[in-house]
């Protein structure tokens, strides 16, 4: 398993770590005014300047010779930090994974703290089309932090703002099954107060990893097998794939998942209804074991 | 490296008058989105501005603009150019 888990993980992965969700770790860590700072502002995070550069123009960034290797280092560096953040104003530590559909109720079932679950307006989704949709779930302190930014707020006729646990299990797979991408964050390592379900390219989590490499956010502890047997080559998988992974063997007229890039977001197998697909551990394939 | 966008005319340079839309000027980019939701690749970001920090209400800020983040993305395809109300957004590559 990842090293990431191994140090975090109870049964395994970091995110079904309960403690990681506690409000006692976050008045440990200090977070309740870290987070509001970051909210109060969160949107204009990508065009911050530090030390004079900022995301802005990234792609032209990336693609010079050295320069762009040390713009990838010193990004991945800042998101995966493990320090205890200072600067509200720079995503530090601000990591997530993709997660399929069981392991996000696990989640809501078993570590969200009782009576935190909130629903917000997506502020991805708001930054990329100037949407509002009520997508994204936070828990634990957020609840007391959103509670004073009007704009995440949802109205009533779009969602309930508490919600419950079952409440938020009937959402979630409600836009799982739309083919929302379900990933889980770090607000500010260690610890975690959101779950988020994506759609690329409106989200500025996966978007330095699908455009620029950059990891901002990791593969799921999964990727999807097809069973060539039950697949009738309806192709309405390859549809949901967000990610270009599944292509089409025309000989045989069955989906082929190149699991090099699946994400393992398992949202495909809603699609499928042939039984074909199956969710299987990363680390069960030896070539994509260490592959996050 | 998987970068899209291509260098072929050198970089692309997106500009968006300030003293029309956004920055508490004439227009108020939330109202308006058009250019977010026309461009495919996504390039412009909505956010509140910077500057105005002091004079905005931070919990509730009502000064944002828009900022074209990923230029390198860019397909000329000149959507945004033709369908800004304002006439805005200007292009050079």
């Amino acid at each position: 398993m990842c090293d990431h888990c191994l140090k975090h993980g109870t049964a395994g992965k970091w995110y079904l770590n309960a403690k990681l969700y506690s409000n006692e770790l976050a008045e440990e860590l200090d977070l309740k005014e870290f987070l509001m700072e970051q909210y109060k502002s969160f949107e204009a995070m990508q065009v911050r300047k530090f030390g004079g550069f900022s995301a802005v123009g990234m792609g032209y960034k990336m693609q010079m010779p050295i320069i762009g290797r040390i713009v990838k280092y010193t990004a991945e560096k800042m998101l995966h930090t493990e320090k205890p953040s200072r600067n509200p104003f720079k995503a530090e530590g601000h990591i997530g994974q993709v997660i399929p559909l069981d392991d996000a109720i696990a989640i809501l079932e078993t570590c969200v703290p009782e009576g935190s679950l909130i629903m917000k307006y997506c502020m991805c989704r708001y930054m990329h089309k100037g949407e509002k949709e009520a997508c994204c779930i936070n828990f634990g302190i957020m609840s007391e932090i959103i509670d004073k930014l009007p704009r995440f707020i949802p109205e009533p006729e779009d969602s309930k703002f508490r919600i419950t646990k079952e409440e938020a299990i009937e959402k979630f797979t409600e836009f799982n099954k739309k083919g929302y991408i379900g990933t889980i964050w770090y607000g500010a390592y260690p610890y975690i107060n959101n779950l988020c379900a994506c759609q690329t390219p409106m989200c500025a989590g996966f978007r330095p990893r699908t455009e620029f490499g950059i990891k901002s956010i990791f593969k799921a502890e999964y990727v999807v097998e097809n069973n060539p047997n039950n697949c009738q080559g309806c192709k309405r998988c390859i549809t949901m794939c967000q990610f270009g992974a599944i292509d089409f063997d025309e000989k045989n007229k069955v989906s082929v998942i190149d699991q090099t890039k699946c994400y393992g977001c398992g949202v495909c197998l809603h699609a499928c209804r042939f039984d074909a697909l199956r969710i299987v551990g990363r680390k069960e394939i030896p070539a994509l074991a260490h592959e996050y | 490296m998987n970068t899209r966008g291509v260098l072929v005319m050198g970089k692309i340079k997106i500009k968006i008058d300030y003293t029309i839309c956004g920055d508490g000027s004439k227009i108020d980019p939330r109202e308006c989105t058009v250019c977010l939701k026309v461009c495919e690749p996504a390039i412009f970001l909505l956010h509140q501005s910077l500057d105005f920090e002091e004079e905005d209400d931070r919990y509730d800020p009502k000064i944002w603009r828009v900022t074209p983040v990923y230029p390198s993305l860019c397909t000329l395809c000149m959507e945004c150019v033709n369908k800004c109300p304002e006439n805005a957004i200007t292009i050079k590559s």
